[in-house]
């Protein structure tokens, strides 16, 4: 079990600047790094892992430097976008190369440990090739865990999953994390697999990190319109969006709201039909079934408003072309920052 | 099943590619049947007992060693400088890297003879420094097998470094560096998996090097168009199967000249059906994991 600390780590890759990050991991602490496409997330992941020299910075583990040391001396799993795994080995020699590789004698028989606890001891034989996207994304993961790592770097897990597999991977992991009490930095777009998992957020926005901190925290405070986005704000319109030839006064409503950046703001309750209260009104383009109600997009003045009504509000679903009233509280508005600085 | 008699229409999806596929068919026939006709003339050419006579004929079976030699020889150093040549090319980043690329094809693209005459001025010319260099060390090149496998390294090994570059390339760099941060080093690295993912290419590229050198002629009938004993070699003088066969040409025994060929023809064929069954089999460990139709 140990401590990480990444300090003022810098790097950069071709014109790409990243950086400086810092982090500190406790054992079994997970941190999600979000952020757009180019924000930098593989970026430090493979900074981290040694593959792109620091330019800046101290990554320290336990009081020991290892900002110049190579991949092979950190003891890492690190999982590639893509997985990385050996296409020319069996399931079993993937999972046992990590022991191979640091002379482990008991190789065989720890591989055969881990392929037992992750379900994939009917695969052992079997070439990568010839899994399904669940099947392999539990060898990585099998492979990464099997020499006892004391960091995991995961770039984009879940990428192909169903959802079935999702969740079974998802049981194994957060055990993982209980049981093994491994730091885990991981790469993600998913919003749900953020949440369900992490700690801890960083997101990173051209190199540069723009939010550390508990994902709550985001949630209350998103700070432009890609984290309100990624943390699930439906409305989130950026301030051009609501300038002209954008007009009505919902629109300006909110424009007198708006941060340098944007506004957003949950889903507000639409009232029951027929409408007659509620301060604004929209028109219904469409609606679809959730779990939590039902979802109505609505076009208020040319602006899309995501609007949320409650089973059996009255009885009667609204269709395309109803008109329906809804309120804003100002309280529920966030003011969010600029996207490109 | 319900509904008996009423069978559902026959399907005519299977008539949908035939044009296409028979574009495919004829266009791939037309040219087999060219690369073939060569092929066809030579073994029709001389009688079956001739095609034995050449083949148990010392002059012949002489000149098919010596071939064999100096080709095994021009692999062995195919393995050896072109592999990590074209790992280089495929994953380091170096000023003037097209050049150098551009310079490794040139002996491919260039008329052979060039190449042996470029080989003849600087090592067969008593007198030149590269010339009493290679005599010192005991290995002169002019009319020795040395100076055969010189020729078919030159012309030759540039294939290797090639295939070799492509396949190192074709390895995903995330599987390298996942080996690496699961504890591997580079040299570990290079032996668990990029250079097994990337055998099967470089093997490819081995089996052109091996073609080139044995069917190489225009660089050998400058520097060593007849061989003497020396060096590895302590046979009868003799010359490399290609340029036998143009000796019996000049001579107009055309019969014979078909009936050398066609040995060598045979030889050469069985090495690479060897290669391809093998690679069918799964006995040779290229290609496991791959997925086979």
């Amino acid at each position: 079990m140990s401590h990480w600390s990444v300090e003022g780590v810098a790097s950069h890759l071709d014109g790409f600047r990243l950086g400086p990050v810092d982090l500190a991991l406790a054992p079994g602490q997970v941190v999600a790094v979000l952020g757009n496409s180019g924000a930098g997330k593989t970026t430090l992941l493979r900074t981290l892992a040694g593959f792109l020299p620091a330019d800046a910075g101290r990554i320290v583990r336990d009081h020991t430097d290892l900002t110049d040391r190579p991949p092979e001396a950190r003891r890492l799993g690190y999982v590639p976008q893509g997985l990385g795994l050996f296409p020319h080995r069996t399931v079993e020699r993937n999972v046992s190369y990590p022991l191979e590789m640091r002379a482990r004698l008991d190789a065989r028989a720890r591989a055969r440990e881990m392929l037992d606890r992750f379900g994939l001891t009917e695969l052992a034989h079997r070439y990568p090739a010839r899994l399904s996207g669940g099947e392999a994304e539990r060898v990585a993961l099998a492979r990464a865990l099997a020499a006892e790592p004391e960091l995991v770097l995961w770039d984009e897990p879940w990428q192909a999953l169903d959802v079935e597999a999702r969740h079974a991977l998802g049981e194994v992991f957060e055990e993982l994390r209980e049981v093994a009490r491994v730091p885990v930095v991981l790469v993600t777009h998913d919003p749900a697999l953020a949440f369900s998992t992490a700690d801890e957020f960083l997101v990173l926005r051209r190199g540069v990190p723009e939010f550390s901190g508990a994902p709550g925290e985001l949630l209350a405070r998103p700070i432009d319109p890609f984290t309100a986005r990624f943390v699930g704000y439906e409305n989130v319109y950026e301030r051009a969006a609501l300038v002209a030839p954008v007009a009505g006064p919902f629109a300006a409503w909110l424009a007198a709201r708006t941060g340098p950046g944007g506004i957003a703001f949950a889903r507000p309750f639409v009232h029951a039909a027929p409408a007659t209260s509620g301060a604004w009104e929209g028109t219904v383009r469409a609606a679809r079934p959730t779990p939590e109600g039902l979802a109505v997009a609505a076009s208020v003045g040319g602006l899309s408003v995501a609007l949320r009504l409650e089973p059996g509000a009255d009885g009667r679903l609204p269709s395309r072309g109803d008109r329906v009233r809804f309120d804003v509280e100002e309280k529920s508005l966030r003011s969010l920052g600029t996207l490109d600085a | 099943m319900s509904g008996e008699g009423k069978a559902p229409p026959p399907r005519r999806r299977a008539h949908r590619g035939t044009p296409w596929l028979a574009l495919h068919l004829v266009l791939s026939g037309s040219l087999l049947l060219l690369l073939l006709l060569p092929v066809y003339a030579l073994f029709t050419y001389a009688p079956p007992s001739e095609l034995l006579a050449a083949a148990s004929n010392p002059v012949v079976t002489t000149a098919i060693g010596l071939t064999l030699y100096a080709s095994g020889l021009t692999v062995l150093a195919a393995v050896v400088f072109a592999i990590p040549f074209g790992y280089l090319l495929a994953r380091r980043r170096f000023p003037g890297r097209s050049v150098v690329e551009s310079a490794v094809a040139l002996p491919i693209a260039v008329p052979h003879l060039l190449v042996g005459l470029g080989l003849f001025l600087v090592l067969a010319i008593p007198g030149t420094p590269l010339y009493r260099f290679a005599n010192a060390v005991g290995f002169p090149v002019y009319d020795t097998i040395w100076g055969v496998v010189l020729v078919m390294i030159v012309v030759s090994v540039p294939y290797t470094v090639l295939a070799s570059q492509l396949s190192f390339q074709a390895v995903d760099a995330r599987t390298v560096e996942a080996a690496r941060s699961l504890g591997a080093g580079p040299v570990n690295a290079f032996l668990t998996v990029s250079f097994p993912l990337a055998l099967r290419g470089i093997v490819t590229g081995l089996l052109l090097t091996w073609a080139r050198a044995v069917s190489e002629i225009g660089g050998i009938l400058i520097l060593a168009y007849t061989v003497y004993p020396g060096g590895p070699y302590t046979g009868p003088v003799t010359s490399t199967i290609s340029v036998l066969v143009y000796n019996i040409f000049q001579t107009g025994n055309l019969r014979d000249a078909a009936a050398v060929s066609s040995v060598f023809l045979l030889i050469a064929f069985a090495l690479f059906l060897a290669v391809r069954l093998g690679e069918r089999s799964g006995w040779v460990p290229w290609r496991r994991g791959e997925l086979v139709p």
